[in-house]
């Protein structure tokens, strides 16, 4: 159930892909919605970490544009519940995610990434 | 500061220390323990601890796995007479109960059973308090309780009521919280669990580790070497979120469609706050940065039940290999088949290593390691832990669980820089070829020593020399 809030954490360490490594690109993906409890505190303790465009873009490849281009100052309650929206409640359930720089391809399967490397691809 | 009498459970002793530290600092408030050896000697089940307010023991109760209730202390005593001349000069903490509140005694003993007609001479000789209340057993307003405490009689045989009356203390209070954290041994039985498997780990230990990681709502907490997913259950019921990952996906799935870890979370009610589980090898992770969590959680591997492995040495594919690898990439599948990628050993001692670095990399500026080292017990100094350390993390528990020849201790460790260090490049150590003047830990090679039966190096060489014709 690959969540944005950790595809936004998770970058392509194929040995010697160092840039351009993030985010990674869905690829045919079936996606379920489902609930989560909202929980403001976790929302912004979180928020600092986050790399906002990937996010952004990231969640409209899954057809959700309710978040604004720009990271806004002011954290009102519309824009914690889209945020709470897109980074938990969106489930990646099956597709895959591609390394925008050397193409390699994580499968997400039964909701679980498969981010294991073959011996020739690790440093 | 007011004092309490708390009532332990007589279960892991070494951790209760740690844990009611741990809640304090939780719920950021201040307990003082006294620093007589005597007074806080595991082996008891009876402490006396201070606390600023009644709100504080509830919270401890509601909290703390081993504490089984609280009282507020009026007195103790190595006899009855000390014990009423103590309880009398508290007159001002009971007084108010004398005119109208309904109460009911309870006496009991630890390591001793007392017969019916002394438990009622105890209830008498309390008879100066003049209460005027009514006695209600089943809802009364407050409860008093009064505890003799015995030595131990192992292995001793006697008759039922030998000894009687013979105690080391006696202790009297009132009933201010049952601890009701206790319970929640039995909601995480690992048999009552809908998924798990032979590296679970038991419900209490879990929850004792949740209680080491400060886990509450907001927090997100990792558990790098996931498994089966135990400690993630009470993590999450307490209310922090977590993220997981284990090398071999199928620990963390099972054999049905919905991953096992998702259907015992459900069973919890806690599975929204499974953020994720990923399939990856520690030592090759895709943490884009660090700073990420508040705790991580973890048992490692340690080569007994699920071996401590990481992704190969070996750089080039043979062609074999090479084709599975192409037919997995263009038709990607479950983990567990066709290609899985080779692995090999990973010494515990380096593992370790390892995991400190790693945490001081992906925590938070004050974010704690929580994790099980096994040990030999025979071999054995608290040095062994400092061999893992590096700067900016600090010890802060160490708790023992004994299994007589080897032990595992749950080790907490909190990240006190807020500096920015790299990831650690988990290169292979050549851990033979070591500084001749630094101490081996006990640790090192536990999976060896643990299937030679901790034996000692002359025994293991005596017995491969009987082996030679
Ligand atoms: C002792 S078990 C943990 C059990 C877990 N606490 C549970 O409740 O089932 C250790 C786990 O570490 C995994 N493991 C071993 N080496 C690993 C590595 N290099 N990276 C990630 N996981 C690894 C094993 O697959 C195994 O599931
Ligand atoms: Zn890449």
């Amino acid at each position: 159930m690959v969540r944005l809030l950790t595809h936004n954490l998770l970058a392509c360490h194929v040995k010697g892909c160092t840039s351009n490594n993030f985010p990674l690109q869905f690829q045919n993906v079936q996606i379920e919605l489902r609930e989560a409890d909202f929980n403001a505190d976790f929302l912004k303790n979180f928020l600092p970490k986050l790399e906002w465009k990937a996010l952004v873009d990231s969640a409209k490849d899954l057809g959700d544009t309710s978040l604004p281009l720009e990271q806004p100052e002011m954290l009102d309650d519309e824009f914690l519940k889209n945020l709470h929206h897109v980074l938990l409640e969106i489930h990646v359930e099956e597709g895959s995610m591609t390394c925008p720089n050397c193409k390699h391809s994580y499968p997400i399967s039964n909701g679980i990434p498969n981010m294991l490397l073959a011996e020739h691809e690790i440093g | 500061m007011s004092k309490y009498l708390v009532v332990f459970a007589q279960a892991h002793q070494e951790f209760r220390v740690p844990e009611l530290e741990s809640v304090a600092q939780l719920y950021n408030f201040k307990i003082s323990l006294s620093d007589e050896p005597e007074e806080r000697d595991p082996s008891r089940p009876f402490m006396i601890i201070e606390l600023e307010s009644e709100n504080h023991v509830r919270l401890l109760a509601k909290r703390c796995i081993l504490i089984k209730s609280i009282y507020e202390f009026y007195g103790r005593g190595s006899t009855y007479e000390v014990l009423h001349l103590r309880n009398r000069a508290k007159r001002h903490m009971w007084e108010r109960y004398i005119p109208e509140t309904s109460f009911k005694f309870i006496v009991a003993a630890y390591n001793h059973k007392i017969p019916q007609h002394r438990q009622k001479e105890v209830v008498e000789s309390f008879a100066y308090m003049g209460f005027m209340g009514k006695i209600d057993m089943k809802t009364p307003e407050i409860t008093l309780g009064c505890f003799e405490e015995y030595a131990t009689r192992n292995g001793q045989t006697r008759e039922r009521h030998e000894g009687d009356g013979d105690f080391l203390q006696v202790y009297f209070g009132r009933l201010i919280e049952e601890g009701t954290a206790r319970p929640l041994v039995q909601l995480f039985d690992v048999k009552k669990r809908s998924y798990f498997g032979n590296t679970s780990m038991e419900a209490e230990i879990s929850l004792l580790m949740a209680n080491q990681t400060l886990a509450c709502s907001g927090k997100l907490i990792y558990d790098p070497f996931m498994g089966t997913g135990s400690m993630a259950y009470p993590v999450a019921y307490f209310g922090a979120q977590v993220m997981g990952s284990d090398i071999d996906g199928r620990q963390m799935r099972g054999k049905q469609t919905t991953p096992g870890v998702f259907r015992a979370a459900s069973q919890y009610g806690v599975a929204s706050r499974i953020i994720d589980i990923c399939t990856f090898d520690v030592t090759n992770n895709p943490w884009r940065c660090g700073g990420l969590f508040d705790a991580i959680v973890t048992d490692p591997p340690y080569g007994v039940r699920a071996g401590a492995k990481r992704l190969g040495r070996k750089k080039e594919l043979d062609a074999d290999r090479l084709a599975l690898y192409h037919e997995h990439r263009t038709n990607p599948r479950p983990d567990d088949s066709p290609y899985i990628p080779p692995t090999r050993p990973y010494e515990l001692s380096d593992l370790a290593v390892d995991l400190v670095l790693l945490a001081r990399y992906l925590l938070k500026p004050g974010g704690r390691l929580v994790f099980f080292l096994p040990t030999v017990t025979d071999q054995y100094e608290e040095v062994d832990i400092y061999t893992m350390l590096c700067d900016g993390m600090e010890v802060i528990a160490n708790s023992l669980q004994d299994f007589g020849s080897w032990g595992r201790r749950l080790v907490t460790i909190r990240k006190v820089t807020s500096e920015l260090y790299p990831p650690p490049d988990f290169s292979i150590r050549d851990s033979e070829a070591q500084d001749e003047t630094q101490r081996v830990p006990a640790h090192r090679h536990f999976r060896e020593k643990y299937f030679q039966g901790f034996k000692k190096a002359e025994e293991v060489e005596a017995e491969n020399l009987s082996h030679l014709p």
